[in-house]
């Protein structure tokens, strides 16, 4: 129990307020209370009770520096009692401005903690700032290409060679793909980690049962809490067998706490020992790249010096080559957000560039609120300007004046902040639903109030100073008479604040045009093949690879399906990467990586690619290993004229050849990024079994009907396998979702500043048709009509924005440029969108003035001019 | 108020330190009174109250041995002055006065041993 200290952010509260003479006999009784209470109750209560029994030492006798001096206090009192009078008068000039702080705030929180978020992956892992993961640089013809996947001997190598540096290395396998776990016929797919003995301890699991050490036993699994509960529900699941792939039995020797979503490992349901799978002879060696290296620092080890001792690891062992390689380090702390690597240093990644961007737009987001609060109290000032001279005239002090408009924006903010934590609250679920995440509301987390109610002080002040100085300024007398004038310095101050909150918005709204159009195009371009009613399905068991022929025959006598083939890869990935081919006779192989993959000659039918020349594989054509197909771009990139019948050298051998013809050309088939280039495609038939199935659904047939006929042809055939189905189109629309991401938020956060900006004009065009009144009276009553006087009132703002307009379309164009240069398939910046966006605001805007412009324009002259 | 008088929670805790006696220190006064009056109370407003007590003159207090429990910190021990015993027998006095003249109550039914 004693291992449990009470909260330290809640004695340091403490020892800050408590008189130092009280500081010894006050720890010692909430000591004893807070292990009292732990003795019966769990640690978080304990906790919380702590804190609550420090806030009720907020007493008089125990304050350090408590004065009893009555008059300040009382004042304060009096100035949030004004400030209370002044908000429930004005109630729309409230609603808008507390409103418009209050979606302010709440996309800075919403903001704030997905930032908080990012900065703290990984960050569970007890040795975060031990962790390393060993990578190489390659020194290809003047650019140093880094890359994570190593060869097994150097894990190895530096385990046995560099105890001085590392505590523990544990390797896992390069490529991770999910495994097929099995209790008792029920099978579920599921993502893990294979990895050597120490990985679990370098990982610091949190075992909930068994140990870290469960690994050093080969036919041992440890597996997630959630896993645990999917297979044995209440059952202790310590000793039971989980059958792997169908084929190997292994042994539950412990049980994890899940990692948290918001770490490199936290998809993973189980580890298990990665010889399990490794059955070789040798598994490690000196030039196969098919492993990642992790090592876990030791305590005084610096991560350079580690760096550079490692650097020639790779050179001195491996068989002699020319090309330059060095081995270097990449801590835990830069995996996620500084994961690129720009001439083998890292750099902040594209994550990275998201946290850049979303914070930028939340501090505009939060600007464009506190402008509001800003503009309407100095649009204001003419009604507080008699109160001001009055107490001025009284005796009060300009200091005073100022703490009670600063007062007046504290009430302000913190009623904000009430609404945005609550709005926090109930948006969350959704805000982690469209950014991927799964941010819990921090209710429990000291750090979170102190840092919201910091940051409600600073907004207070940020969105009061202004006009509690420039208020506070009036000379009584002037003030008294009217005669304050509304001098052209501030109209301009005014108005350049509303031309920039519009700039802004309208900076946005093209943005987000211009994203959803960039994601629209990439959608509608071409893919070279039917993705329609197309779906995969994974071979995972043993006898999936024996029963080609037979499931054929099967799946096609249900009448749904038209064709079925197997490949490789899958078709949304451009796995399977190779350089090395030549003509014949060449001195020089092409300086082109291939997506090379492996297809049965039912490919090109099941899949509806678009031959543009030459002939498909054919199963009838007996021995194919030495024909190739490829796409466009590979017969372009070659610089081939007549590419059928064409021979191509190889250096490394395909089909157990390694000299091709060319028998057919296809078009592109966009298998990588849509926004990318389409990568050369070169592919080779086999009749052999290959991993991922994908199936043809005859035309006109419903899924409905189709799928059950299938799955079951399907088990009928492969009854290990589970018949997990995804339809093509579908997985190849997940390529978007980042954008989408982006796309998503983005309209959010543009649609929110649009209402801001717009609140806050609502409330301005209410005090300028307020003040006009009389003068529109007289209008009125000289013969104006009500359009005369609706397009007086419209026009200053209408002249704002065109304003802003102009200012927003070169900026916007700017940052467009850059940011779409980043994709290969991109649209050009079309003229039409800045004209929607800065149509749209104009639009907008007109609305929103029109509201008060027409109610001054309609209304008797004889009510307003009859005042005083 | 008058320097002298008693609140009801003043009362309490007064009796409540003679009640204790060695073991009279804030934490354990608090607790007590919870178990008593099943009423929940924070340390801090007991402390409170036991320093407006030794001020009044109804208690004096003295730290007393450091224990382990609580961080090796010693505590402060409050003890009832003869002024502090005066004014509960005063505050008894009169509410058994009061209950005397109670006439539901009047004759010996009442348990004062209570």
């Amino acid at each position: 129990m004693k291992d449990v200290q009470p909260p330290k952010w809640a004695q340091k509260l403490l020892l800050g307020f408590l008189k130092e003479e009280l500081a010894e006999e006050v720890l010692g009784d909430l000591d004893e209370k807070f292990y009292a209470v732990l003795s019966s109750h769990s640690t978080r209560k304990a906790k919380l009770n702590y804190w609550f029994q420090v806030f009720n030492y907020f007493r008089p006798f125990a304050l350090k520096h408590y004065r009893s001096d009555p008059i300040p206090f009382s004042m304060l009192k009096q100035n949030f009692l004004i400030s209370y009078r002044i908000l429930l008068k004005n109630k729309v000039f409230s609603t808008v401005n507390i409103g418009g702080l209050a979606i302010g705030m709440t996309v800075v929180f919403l903001i704030g903690l997905w930032i908080h978020d990012e900065f703290s992956f990984n960050t569970r892992h007890e040795h975060y700032d031990r962790i390393v993961q060993v990578m190489r640089k390659d020194f290809v013809e003047g650019d140093i290409r880094v890359n994570s996947s190593l060869v097994g001997q150097a894990g190895i190598y530096l385990a046995d060679n560099f105890p001085h540096l590392f505590d523990k290395v544990a390797m896992t396998f390069f490529r991770s793909r999910s495994q097929l776990l099995t209790v008792d016929r029920h099978s579920y797919d599921q993502d893990g980690y294979f990895f050597q003995p120490d990985g679990p301890e370098l990982l610091s699991l949190n075992m909930l049962a068994g140990t870290r050490e469960g690994l050093k036993d080969i036919s041992s699994i440890l597996i997630s809490e959630s896993l645990a509960k999917k297979f044995f529900g209440h059952e202790s699941p310590m000793g039971q067998s989980i059958q792997l792939n169908s084929a190997t039995e292994l042994t539950v020797r412990g049980v994890f706490e899940d990692l948290p979503l918001n770490s490199t490992f936290g998809n993973a349901t189980f580890f298990a020992s990665m010889e399990i799978i490794y059955n070789e002879q040798n598994p490690y060696t000196w030039d196969n790249y098919n492993m990642k290296i992790y090592a876990l620092l030791k305590p005084a080890v610096k991560l350079a010096d580690a760096s550079e001792a490692i650097k020639e690891v790779l050179i001195a062992n491996r068989e002699s080559s020319n090309r330059r390689v060095e081995l270097f380090l990449h801590p835990m702390k830069d995996w996620h957000l500084r994961s690129e690597f720009e001439n083998g240093i890292p750099v902040p990644g594209q994550r990275f560039q998201f946290v850049k961007l979303y914070g930028i737009i939340g501090f505009f987001v939060l600007l464009l609120a506190c402008i509001n609060f800003i503009n309407l109290n100095t649009a204001r000032y003419q009604n507080r300007a008699k109160e001001i001279g009055v107490r001025k005239t009284l005796g009060s002090q300009r200091s005073y004046l100022i703490a009670q408009f600063l007062a007046e924006s504290m009430l302000y903010a913190f009623g904000a902040f009430c609404i945005s934590i609550l709005a926090v609250h109930l948006a969350l679920p959704w805000f982690n639903g469209m950014s991927d995440k799964a941010i819990q509301f921090p209710w429990y987390q000291p750090w979170f109030w102190f840092a919201t109610l910091a940051f409600t002080l600073f907004t207070a002040l940020l969105a009061g100073l202004y006009p509690a100085l420039f208020l506070s300024g009036f000379s009584p007398i002037k003030a008294l008479n009217g005669k304050i004038n509304q001098g052209k310095g501030n109209v301009r101050f005014r108005q350049g604040l509303v031309v920039f909150q519009f700039t802004i918005s309208i900076i946005l709204i093209i943005g987000t045009i211009t994203i959803h159009q960039l994601i629209q195009n990439a959608k509608d371009r071409p893919v070279g093949y039917e993705q329609d009613r197309l779906i995969t399905v994974r071979g995972l068991s043993q006898d999936y690879f024996e029963k080609y022929d037979l499931l054929r025959e099967e799946l096609k006598k249900t009448g749904v399906v038209t064709e079925m083939a197997e490949a490789n890869y899958p078709l949304i990935n451009t796995l399977g990467n190779n350089g090395g081919f030549s003509l014949p006779g060449a001195s020089q192989t092409f300086d082109i990586s291939f997506n090379t993959i492996y297809v049965t000659p039912e490919y090109g039918q099941t899949t509806q690619w678009e031959l543009t020349a030459g002939r498909d594989f054919s199963r009838e054509l007996g021995d194919e290993s030495g024909s190739i197909i490829l796409s466009e771009s590979a017969v372009q990139q070659m610089g081939l004229d007549n590419p059928i019948g064409q021979q191509i050298q190889s250096r490394s051998s395909f089909n157990g050849r390694d000299q091709f013809t060319i028998v057919g050309v296809v078009k592109d088939m966009i298998k990588g990024s849509p926004f990318e280039s389409a990568m050369p495609l070169m592919v080779f038939p086999t009749k052999e079994s290959l991993r991922f199935l994908f199936i043809r659904i005859q035309p006109e047939v419903v899924f409905a009907e189709a799928l059950p006929k299938i799955q079951e042809a399907f088990e009928g055939v492969l009854p290990d396998n589970p018949f997990h189905y995804q339809f093509v189109d579908e997985e190849y629309n997940t390529k978007f979702r980042s954008e989408e991401r982006i796309g998503s938020i983005a309209t959010l956060f543009s649609f929110l500043a649009i209402l801001i900006s717009c609140l806050g004009l609502f409330g301005l065009s209410a005090y300028m048709a307020e003040k006009r009144s009389k003068e529109i009276g007289i209008r009125k009553v000289l013969g104006a009509s009500v359009m005369n006087v609706w397009l007086l009132l419209s026009r200053d703002f209408s002249l704002l924005v065109v304003i802003a307009s102009l200012i927003a379309v070169p900026i916007a164009a700017y940052f467009l440029n850059g940011w779409l240069q980043s994709y290969e398939y991109r649209i050009p910046v079309f003229w039409w969108i800045y004209l929607i966006g800065g149509v749209a605001s104009f639009v907008v805007t007109i609305l929103t003035v029109s509201y008060h412009a027409l109610k001054v324009s309609l209304a008797n002259p004889v009510e307003s001019l009859r005042m005083e | 108020m008058s320097e002298n008088k008693l609140g009801n929670f003043e009362e309490t805790l007064l009796l409540l330190v003679g009640i204790l006696e060695k073991e009279a220190y804030a934490f354990r006064i608090a607790e007590e009174y919870e178990v008593q009056t099943e009423k929940a109370t924070s340390i801090g407003s007991v402390h409170s109250t036991l320093n407006r007590l030794s001020k009044k003159g109804f208690l004096t207090s003295e730290m007393g041995e450091p224990t382990a429990e609580r961080g090796g910190r010693r505590k402060r021990i409050y003890k009832i002055t003869a002024e502090g015993q005066r004014a509960l027998e005063q505050s008894r006095d009169l509410k058994l006065s009061l209950w005397n003249q109670f006439p539901g109550f009047a004759g010996n039914q009442f348990n004062w041993s209570l």
